[in-house]
């Protein structure tokens, strides 16, 4: 890389402040990954002189991303530091970390911010509220407030991280990103079982006795069916079916088989 | 039902800023019973709209939807049950009544619309390889300003021609298409997931997919729990590979690495 441009703090608050466009984007095949190219464009353009690079780069994000958008930046911030320093030589080792992450932090970031806080804090404002008493419902926007000011800086904390973790690891790289596409296969092969759902609401009878096709599969392997359908996607994809294709085919499927029975939700 | 057209006007932007927050800056995210508060101000009766949205709150403590799956849209319910409590006159339970399937209604709208944000990110996607980053920055946001609808339309419904209106919407929607579509729902994620590991090294480390699937489908581990296996997993990998490189700078041959290789499985 010829060009070495200096990310600056005034272009990560500027990163941070783009983050807030959220999780809007949200669509089935690649997550929030617009959103990141939206936020992450005006550094990546620094960084990137060149049309061709900057255009891997933005491919590379515009791959599947889901993560929790409070703790995202954490992930987000540590890949420009990747990307500044070792330009789209650094993309394997981006994607790994993005993939290895998004799992970990977004199962942290949930948990914490909607399930446990508003379980706290809804049930306080919620019992005060039909005694007519409005304090707990402002505390609850309160707490939340203070977050939402503080949530920019969790930008530069994951770009110093990134930075100190590249400067560590240095021309281990290689290692590295293996090591890391270790802990994010891992990682898709539990969120497959945990957030992929397929349940069949066929019933066989069999000489009077109802045995639902369901509890069969469970007790062959628990969650088979969603590994079965992700593993007949991926053999579709690698034959180069494209994505859209098997969007719209997921889709003729899920409404064929609510149909007839097949499926419930 | 006793609204008038500006309080209309107002309840129906208040359902937009409302989604546009949650999936957005997520200040007041999913804090119900503001949302039942606020419409009770907007028509004039705070403490209605407070008890009302307090209802609504503890009816949804513990539901979350996590990772892109989908839940009844509580705030929505809580400002059209707010507004119908409130207009009508007849209190809580006519409220309810219809707040809570149109919440139902906005479950299922989510899916349609994030199934149209695909479109709009493949568009983004397709600016961005013709080097048309202005294009592409300003494709991005209509996800972002898009979705809000989602609440702000069946809002606009239900408070202005209420009850029968909704009826027939829902209805209207055969109940193979309501299944269907939240069927889809469950599956589509697997469209993501799939499409990520063609991007992994799956040749080389595909057997790990096994471990974190296990974990998770048979050993019910959440997806942190298996992010600290998969934490073990990668540091066992860099010390591998990073021996390996080694050996490969001594030994200059690349049969000991493979060797290695097929030891460490």
């Amino acid at each position: 890389m010829n060009n070495k441009y200096k990310i600056t703090k005034k272009d990560l608050l500027r990163t941070a402040f783009r983050h807030f466009i959220g999780v809007g984007t949200f669509n089935y095949d690649t997550g929030i990954a617009s959103s990141l190219v939206w936020e992450m464009f005006p550094v990546l353009r620094k960084i990137y002189s060149n049309d061709d690079d900057l255009i891997a780069s933005l491919n590379n994000h515009f791959k599947y991303y889901n993560c929790n958008p409070w703790l995202s930046p954490l992930i987000t911030g540590a890949t420009l530091a990747m990307e500044e320093k070792d330009g789209t030589d650094s993309l394997e080792a981006v994607q790994s970390l993005k993939t290895g992450l998004m799992g970990p932090l977004s199962g942290i970031g949930d948990t914490i911010i909607w399930v446990m806080m508003p379980t706290i804090f809804g049930s306080i404002a919620g019992s005060m509220g039909k005694q007519g008493n409005p304090l707990g419902m402002w505390l609850f926007l309160l707490v939340y407030f203070m977050f939402f000011l503080l949530r920019p800086y969790v930008y530069i904390l994951g770009y110093n991280s990134g930075t100190s973790l590249i400067d560590k690891l240095g021309n281990k790289m290689e290692a590295f990103t293996d090591s890391i596409s270790v802990l994010g296969i891992m990682v898709i092969g539990s969120i497959v079982s945990s957030t992929v759902s397929i349940k069949t609401g066929w019933v066989f009878s069999n000489g009077g006795v109802k045995i639902s096709l369901q509890s069969i599969l469970d007790k062959i392997c628990p969650s088979l069916l969603p590994a079965v359908l992700v593993a007949t996607l991926y053999v579709l994809l690698k034959k180069k079916v494209k994505m859209s294709a098997l969007i719209i085919l997921v889709i003729l499927v899920s409404m064929l088989g609510a149909a007839i029975g097949l499926f419930t939700v | 039902m006793g609204l008038t057209f500006p309080q209309a006007i107002l309840i129906t932007l208040l359902a937009y800023v409302y989604e546009l927050d949650r999936k957005s800056t997520q200040i007041a995210g999913k804090i119900t019973i503001l949302y039942g508060a606020l419409t009770g101000w907007i028509l004039g009766d705070f403490k209605t709209g407070l008890e009302v949205g307090a209802t609504l709150q503890l009816m949804s403590l513990g539901v979350a939807n996590l990772g892109g799956a989908s839940m009844p849209d509580y705030p929505v319910a809580a400002i059209i049950s707010a507004a119908i409590a409130v207009a009508t006159g007849k209190g809580m339970a006519a409220g309810l009544a219809i707040g809570i399937p149109v919440g139902m209604l906005v479950m299922n709208l989510d899916v349609m619309f994030q199934i149209l944000n695909s479109a709009i990110a493949k568009k983004a996607q397709n600016y961005a390889n013709k080097s048309q980053f202005k294009k592409m920055r300003r494709t991005i946001p209509i996800s972002t300003f898009l979705i809000p609808l989602e609440a702000a339309l069946p809002v606009f419904l239900a408070v202005v021609f209420g009850k029968a209106v909704v009826e027939a919407v829902l209805n209207f929607m055969p109940a193979w298409f309501t299944v269907g579509l939240n069927v889809a729902g469950g599956m589509l994620p697997a469209v993501g997931f799939a499409m990520l590991l063609v991007y992994m090294p799956m040749k080389k480390y595909g057997y790990w997919l096994i471990v974190g699937f296990v974990a998770t489908a048979f050993l019910s581990v959440p997806v942190l729990g298996v992010a600290l296996l998969g934490i073990a997993a990668a540091i066992h990998q860099y010390k591998n590979s990073d021996n390996n490189s080694k050996n490969v700078a001594i030994n200059g041959n690349n049969n000991s690495l493979t060797e290695e290789d097929m030891e460490d499985e």
